[in-house]
């Protein structure tokens, strides 16, 4: 199972619209980023496509100037729980920066 | 709902790259990060690939290297990667590692002609030691009555820019101190040897005046035959960064096909192979017509010098255009003035050099214009297009000359800068002495004083190091098919599949019936396969290593995890082989008959036991400041702190008082345990940004308006004139189109950590030939369709690639060489620059037919 996540840089104003392209790609979370032009992603493997291929894709996105990796997880046991209970996972895009 | 591994990793992973872009996030998505424990120890490393030197953060969990991340305290990458930085702990785990030595046996015995069977380290080393002894009495017999500077030598090693330090400083010492071969290069002479050339003969010293803040600095960016997009992607988000948030700034790029990097481009130009000698040429005349010069730079701080030309190729001597050179190999500079360099650049006008290169006038000019300005800050930077290169030294130093002329250099952000393609180019292959001509520290084995300054500290007799250059890594390959070298350890590096013309000469000098090979590797390579005997190799992380990238920044790691099997480092291999030879074996009785008390020894104990490398104890493991422990597989087997006592020897060359060369300075070796690497000069703990120039270089008294080019003894840098001179070998009738060859991001060199990284393998699992669709369409060939493409030495099938990254003009085709399946190294010429030896691998002729 591999969790990575990146940085996707567009023009500042085109982050938006970049960012909604990226979104609807398998296994990629927007968490933010959009106004400067710098989108803060996840990307992990889905049941039919590896997070590599995914990383692959990003670059045939319009508007897409360069991603950069900043980490990857690439061990078995994710699906563990861990001892510590958190609040449940919203979805946060950039709707939710602007909010 | 309970927090699974995978929703925290998630949130972790998300607020590292958030971190790494000065982005905030949702109160919600830190929280999560912040909270459970993972069990996984951190520790950092500089990446395995590129020239960049990026700072990864390696994750240990169980024995073994579990996650990876951008380092957020590294100054090169501020916790960016690149998609090959992020698989980076995948290549240690391939199915295919070698675990055990393999031998060509058949009856029991060595046989060259055998089938690789498994033997313990002790017979590998035993059947090695026996080739090369033998090897080494005829060299001695023949030997005998010559001078210091007339030696030869029939051993040869083959090394790497992916050597760490130490690897490289072993290396440097076995070869040329004990067994007094200097043959010994790097596979950085295919890469990095021009720059070398251009830095040479322009400041007499090695590696760029500036470093990687210059790219918070420039307001221009040029690049030269650098596809810096794919090669070096994390500079390319730093240059990115500042070309979208600085007014005014822009963009150029040069390139002979379009490239990634053309989508930032302000001013993207394409240029006919060869002529980026007459582009600089011509921005230089511009200068100079438009009085735009820095006057007072150039009197102060410049001389005039013009090249020899016509120097040949740097093909075998017969070769007709070799017999046709006029000054073949021919490096001699003639002195020069400024207004003979003016007379020189005049015929290159802005007419001449557009239709020579096919670049329109409004671009030329753009770019002329940019260095012109004075208000301008300007940093250039190139990799292999100026580097592999037959007139490589010559392109180097034409965009020296251009620099000079302004004054551009030496300063924040106007720095012509040389990228490196290994982690440890610079460190390794550079500093330590393992080019065929040099010694530690930028000493080279044909001056006496250098020589006898390697002796004092190595502790040897007088007349101990060869003075005569060996053998570079092209003419290495000629010399086996010949029978002249007969045998050559090949380490961390793959030369069977990355030389030039493996039909002609690399297959035929390593299957050589004469030549016995050894190749290390952690995998069964094109070169492994070709080998006589393979030795498992412990890498990146399952070793205490260092590397020097770039910008001079020297960063170190320990050892995070085992090798797998009897796998062992580099290092330990070469150490454990000298211990093979006594020292008669070794050295002529008169030699010996000066050191007496080295009778009987090894070449073991007389290199490595000496006092000095055995000089640090080992505690049976290292720790770190939070008191984690760590193995060191060489210190356990040899029972001290072998890396420690490597290097601290190492700095008697760069940091003693009394060194010939002075400029190199580093620091002890447990600061950079510490540091995010340091870039020397280190002087008092300090390093050093930019080299040259006052307030900033420990070497250059004074403020920032004082410069010394202290390389040169009189201070100034060379101003070099060299003319554009045609190719080796261009298209004609029968091989109509250009073949030009280099990398893709996914894919690092000879592909062979990258290719066994199943998702870099899906992502780009074979090497196609990028073509103009024109020229697709003229040869009836439609996109992904098989087409042979072929040159006067040799063939091959791949795809066609029409509409990919990478989009050729008319008239050229672009071929990546990571593919072992596809092998374009049997297709290319053993063109060099006569110069630096260096290869050409982006210009010989082709022809590409349907299947």
């Amino acid at each position: 199972m591999n969790i990575c996540s990146c940085v996707v840089h567009t023009r500042p104003q085109h982050g938006p619209t970049v960012g909604a392209a990226l979104a609807q790609l398998p296994g990629v979370e927007l968490h933010g980023g959009c106004d400067a032009g710098k989108l803060v992603i996840t990307v992990e493997d889905t049941d039919t496509t590896q997070a590599a291929d995914t990383l692959s894709a990003l670059h045939t996105i319009s508007g897409v100037i360069n991603t950069v990796l900043i980490y990857h997880y690439g061990g078995d046991d994710l699906a563990s729980s861990l001892p510590h209970s958190a609040q449940s996972i919203s979805r946060s895009g950039c709707e939710e920066m602007q909010q | 709902m309970n927090l699974t591994r995978r929703d925290f990793i998630k949130s972790q992973a998300a607020v590292a790259a958030a971190a790494a872009a000065g982005v905030t996030l949702p109160a919600a998505t830190t929280a999560r990060a912040a909270d459970g424990d993972d069990g996984v120890r951190w520790d950092k490393a500089p990446c395995r690939f590129c020239g960049t030197g990026c700072s990864v953060l390696v994750g240990v969990k169980d024995g073994k290297v579990v996650a990876s991340q951008g380092d957020p305290d590294a100054p090169v990458n501020r916790g960016l990667n690149c998609i090959k930085g992020y698989f980076l702990p995948k290549i240690m785990y391939g199915n295919d590692r070698l675990t055990q030595p393999l031998l060509r046996k058949r009856d029991g015995v060595y046989a060259k002609e055998g089938a690789f069977t498994p033997v313990s380290w002790d017979e590998a080393f035993d059947v090695m030691a026996d080739q090369w002894k033998r090897s080494i009495q005829r060299s001695l017999q023949e030997n005998a009555g010559k001078g210091v500077d007339q030696l030869t030598s029939r051993v040869a090693m083959f090394g790497s820019g992916q050597w760490t330090v130490w690897e490289g400083y072993a290396a440097s010492k076995l070869m040329k101190a004990g067994l007094r071969s200097n043959h010994l290069d790097p596979n950085a002479r295919h890469c990095m040897a021009s720059a070398v050339g251009g830095f040479m003969r322009a400041f007499g010293i090695d590696e760029p005046m500036g470093c990687y803040d210059d790219l918070e600095h420039a307001d221009v960016f040029v690049l030269w035959g650098a596809n810096m997009a794919e090669m070096h992607p994390i500079l390319w988000s730093r240059l990115t960064d500042t070309r979208l948030t600085r007014e005014g700034c822009e963009v150029h790029v040069l390139s002979t096909y379009e490239n990634r990097c053309f989508e930032l481009a302000d001013n993207p130009m394409v240029f006919t192979p060869q002529t980026d000698l007459a582009i600089l040429n011509y921005i230089a005349n511009y200068i100079i017509q438009n009085r735009a010069y820095n006057e007072d730079f150039i009197n102060q701080h410049v001389q005039f010098e013009t090249a020899t030309t016509d120097i040949g190729y740097g093909l075998r001597p017969e070769h007709p255009l070799e017999q046709a050179a006029k000054n073949s190999g021919v490096g001699k500079k003639l002195p020069s003035s400024f207004e003979q360099f003016a007379k020189q650049v005049a015929p290159y006008t802005l007419e001449y050099v557009a239709k020579l290169s096919g670049v329109p006038k409004a671009n030329l000019e753009r770019l002329a214009k940019a260095y012109a300005d004075p208000n301008k800050r300007v940093t250039s930077y190139w990799t292999m297009g100026f580097n592999q290169h037959t007139r490589g030294v010559w392109v180097n130093n034409n965009l020296y000359n251009v620099h000079l002329l302004m004054g551009k250099i030496a300063e924040p952000g106007n720095s012509p800068f040389s990228l490196t393609g290994q982690p440890s180019a610079c460190g390794t292959a550079r500093e330590v002495g393992t080019f065929a001509h040099r010694l530690p520290a930028d000493l080279v084995v044909k001056n006496g004083a250098h020589r006898a300054f390697a002796e004092k500290v190595w502790k040897l007799p007088e007349g101990t190091i060869n003075g005569k250059v060996g053998y570079h890594a092209v003419l290495m390959h000629r010399m086996m098919k010949d029978s002249q070298l007969d045998c050559y350890w090949q380490l961390c590096n793959n030369n069977m599949q990355a030389a030039a013309n493996m039909n002609e000469e690399s297959y035929p000098g390593w299957r050589n019936p004469d030549v016995f090979v050894t190749v290390s590797d952690p995998y069964p390579t094109v070169s492994a396969q070709a080998a006589d005997l393979i030795l498992p190799t412990a890498m990146w992380t399952e070793k205490e290593g260092a590397y020097g990238n770039a910008e001079r920044r020297t960063q170190f790691w320990r050892e995070q995890v085992s090798a797998p099997g009897e796998s062992k480092s580099d290092l330990w291999q070469m150490m454990m082989f000298a211990k093979r030879f006594k020292m008669e074996e070794v050295w002529p009785e008169a030699l010996l008959a000066k050191m007496p008390e080295y009778r009987g020894k090894s070449l073991y104990e007389v290199l490595f036991e000496n006092g000095q490398v055995n000089a640090f104890a080992y505690e049976g493991h290292i720790s770190d400041s939070a008191g984690n422990h760590y193995n060191n597989h060489e210190s356990a087997d040899f029972g001290y702190y072998v890396q420690k006592g490597l290097f601290e020897e190492y700095r008697r060359f760069n940091s003693a008082a009394d060194v010939p060369k002075r400029g190199h300075e580093m620091a002890p070796f447990d600061a950079y345990h510490q540091a995010r690497g340091l870039r020397w000069p280190v002087v008092d703990g300090k390093e050093t940004l930019w080299r040259f120039r006052g307030g900033y270089d420990p070497h250059v008294a004074g403020d920032s308006s004082v410069v010394n080019f202290y390389g040169n003894k009189n201070g100034r840098a060379n101003i070099i004139f060299a003319p554009y001179e045609p190719p080796a070998e261009s298209p004609d009738k029968e091989f109509d189109l250009w073949l030009c060859t280099g990398r893709v991001l996914e894919h690092w060199h000879s592909g062979s950590m990258t290719r066994r990284v199943p998702e870099l393998y899906r992502a780009v699992p074979e090497a196609v030939i990028f073509m103009h669709k024109s020229d697709a369409r003229k040869r009836k060939l439609r996109d992904g369709q098989v087409a042979t493409i072929r040159t006067r030495r040799g063939e091959m099938t791949a795809r066609i690639e029409t509409r990919g990254r990478n989009r050729p003009p008319e008239g050229l085709v672009f071929v990546p060489w990571f593919d072992a399946g596809r092998l374009i190294n049997k297709l290319t010429l053993d063109a060099t620059d006569p110069l630096s030896k260096e290869t050409d691998y982006k210009k010989c002729a082709c022809q590409v037919v349907k299947v």
